[in-house]
């Protein structure tokens, strides 16, 4: 079975962006990433769309603007890890030896479809008594002080650490720093998060084209960073009350991809996780594997997830920092993956770095631990 | 609790798949038990997850409930006044669900209290009239405390 290479990536801007559509965005970022790979855009023989809330065919609308239809499409969903999920749906596609160059791009105008607390679908029941998404992570937080005695000023730099990188990311929703004093007077949300323990409502694209070991070859590209593993799992029915304080959905989607990366967690150099809270960062990281149960929080205060520190997570910023436009944060994660693995991350960049991870866990639906999460595992 | 003599007509259930109003105005959830390996659900289900099996019973369950962790939602949709306090409980049967709980000061919730299961009013039907749903309350609490 071929391997799957990333040979371009290419990403707007986050943030808001009134003068423009999740189709415009799409086709900004998929231009970058055909520029960036340096090839002909004929090449192509497939693409993947992740996006939420952006009605139908909207990867169709992206390459309509470029002049690239008539490819086979599949617009996919899976809420936050949408993005993501393109990521290994194109991946599959090149494996099964069906395409040998396959785009990838997630967008999201999330401006125009929310402005506050992002909210579970109608239908759910608990969203019939009041549930929400920060509310569903506040009460996970409340439960994990009350469990490893993790401290508010402890939850609050996590936010700090990803605000304080995401100012050294051009493409960042904020580029200014916060402190803890910031997080915990800011508006408060569902408590224990404020407003700043939050991701933002964001518009954003990114794109990625992923090719076979046959293409690489023919094409020669020197760039190029090997995608190791892309592994997706719904979570498990529970058939009886269990810990939300660490999450075994992350878990067994990280250890897949580790069996089929040949590598454990010792051997991850940073990652990119899905801190749409900043208590969502400490149950990944817990789950990933790449810090121990109940010691992340002590571990940030220590700088050991600080670019320079033993172990960067979110280099970019992550979610609270760069911004969160669903169907674009899984694709994005990837382009930071891919930026920091080639060395050109400019005043962000992780010395030395060999081995990355991209996790993304999104949606929520009752009687499950999670609706669907992802792990992308590149190498240098 | 309310009882059916304290208005014109019954209460009605602002989920009656999920959450049934007795004749004497008690409350009660509606779940699923599997016959075959004993696992309860919330809300029904087609099969049971712990064994894939299709012999489900719909059940009535407990009124009872222990506070897993919970948050004072402070910002919300409209259809939700803010602050409320939300929560997860855990019922007898083993089945774990997210309630607003009422009765109790926001800043006297505490992890692992002891709560049960009250009707109250919760929203308004498409033809204008009060619907009643369920919150949790500390044991001993009467609504409208």
């Amino acid at each position: 079975m071929t391997g799957v290479h990333i040979i371009g990536v290419g990403m707007t801007r986050f943030g808001k962006h009134p003068d423009d559509d999740a189709a415009g965005l799409g086709a900004k970022a998929l231009l970058e990433a055909i520029s960036d790979a340096g090839i002909d855009p004929r090449l192509i023989e497939g693409a993947y769309c992740g996006h939420v809330f952006q009605g139908m065919v909207t990867g169709q609308r992206i390459l309509a603007q470029v002049g690239m239809a008539g490819l086979p499409l599949a617009n996919v969903e899976n809420a936050c890890s949408s993005g993501a999920t393109a990521i290994r749906e194109a991946s599959l596609a090149i494996r099964a030896g069906e395409h040998d160059v396959v785009l990838a791009v997630g967008t999201e105008h999330l401006t125009t479809r929310f402005a506050g607390a992002l909210t579970p679908d109608p239908s759910d029941p608990e969203a019939a008594v009041g549930a929400t998404m920060p509310s569903v992570y506040a009460m996970r937080a409340r439960r994990y002080m009350e469990e490893f005695g993790m401290t508010r000023r402890q939850l609050a730099a996590v936010a700090v650490k990803n605000r304080r990188h995401a100012a050294a990311n051009p493409l960042a929703h904020f580029r200014k720093e916060i402190t803890i004093e910031e997080v915990i007077e800011s508006r408060p949300i569902a408590d224990p998060l404020n407003l700043l323990d939050c991701s933002p409502v964001t518009d954003g694209s990114a794109a990625a084209i992923l090719v076979s070991d046959r293409m690489l070859k023919r094409l020669g590209n020197g760039r190029a960073v090997r995608l190791a593993a892309s592994t997706l799992f719904t979570g498990s029915v529970e058939t009886e009350p269990t810990s939300m304080t660490f999450e075994p959905l992350t878990r067994k989607t990280a250890e897949a991809a580790y069996e089929k990366a040949g590598i454990g967690p010792e051997d991850v150099d940073f990652a990119e996780v899905h801190d749409c809270f900043s208590i969502a960062e400490v149950l990944r990281v817990e789950g990933l594997g790449l810090f121990p149960q109940g010691g992340y929080p002590a571990a940030v205060e220590r700088g050991e997830a600080d670019i320079g520190g033993r172990l960067p997570i979110n280099p970019s910023g992550g979610l609270i920092g760069k911004g969160h436009p669903l169907g674009g944060t899984g694709v994005a994660q990837v382009v930071e993956l891919v930026r920091q693995l080639r060395g050109e991350a400019g005043e962000r960049q992780i010395e030395g770095a060999r081995v990355g991870l991209a996790h993304c866990r999104g949606g929520k639906a009752v009687g499950i631990e999670g609706a669907a999460c992802t792990v992308q595992v590149l190498v240098k | 609790m309310v009882t059916a003599t304290d208005r014109d007509t019954a209460p009605v259930s602002f989920r009656p798949g999920e959450f049934e109003i007795l004749p004497d105005g008690s409350g009660r959830l509606l779940g699923s038990r599997c016959r075959n390996c004993g696992a309860h659900f919330f809300p029904i289900r087609e099969a049971c997850s712990g064994c894939l099996g299709t012999d489900l019973e719909t059940v009535r369950f407990s009124t009872t409930a222990k506070l897993y962790t919970f948050s004072v939602v402070r910002q919300s949709v409209p259809a939700f006044p803010v602050p409320y306090v939300l929560g997860y409980v855990d019922v007898p049967e083993g089945v774990r669900i997210m309630t607003q709980i009422s009765g109790i000061d926001p800043e006297e919730v505490k992890i692992g209290m002891d709560l049960e299961l009250a009707v109250e009013p919760f929203g308004t039907g498409d033809d204008g009239e009060t619907l009643f749903g369920y919150r949790f309350r500390p044991v001993g609490t009467e609504e409208g405390k």
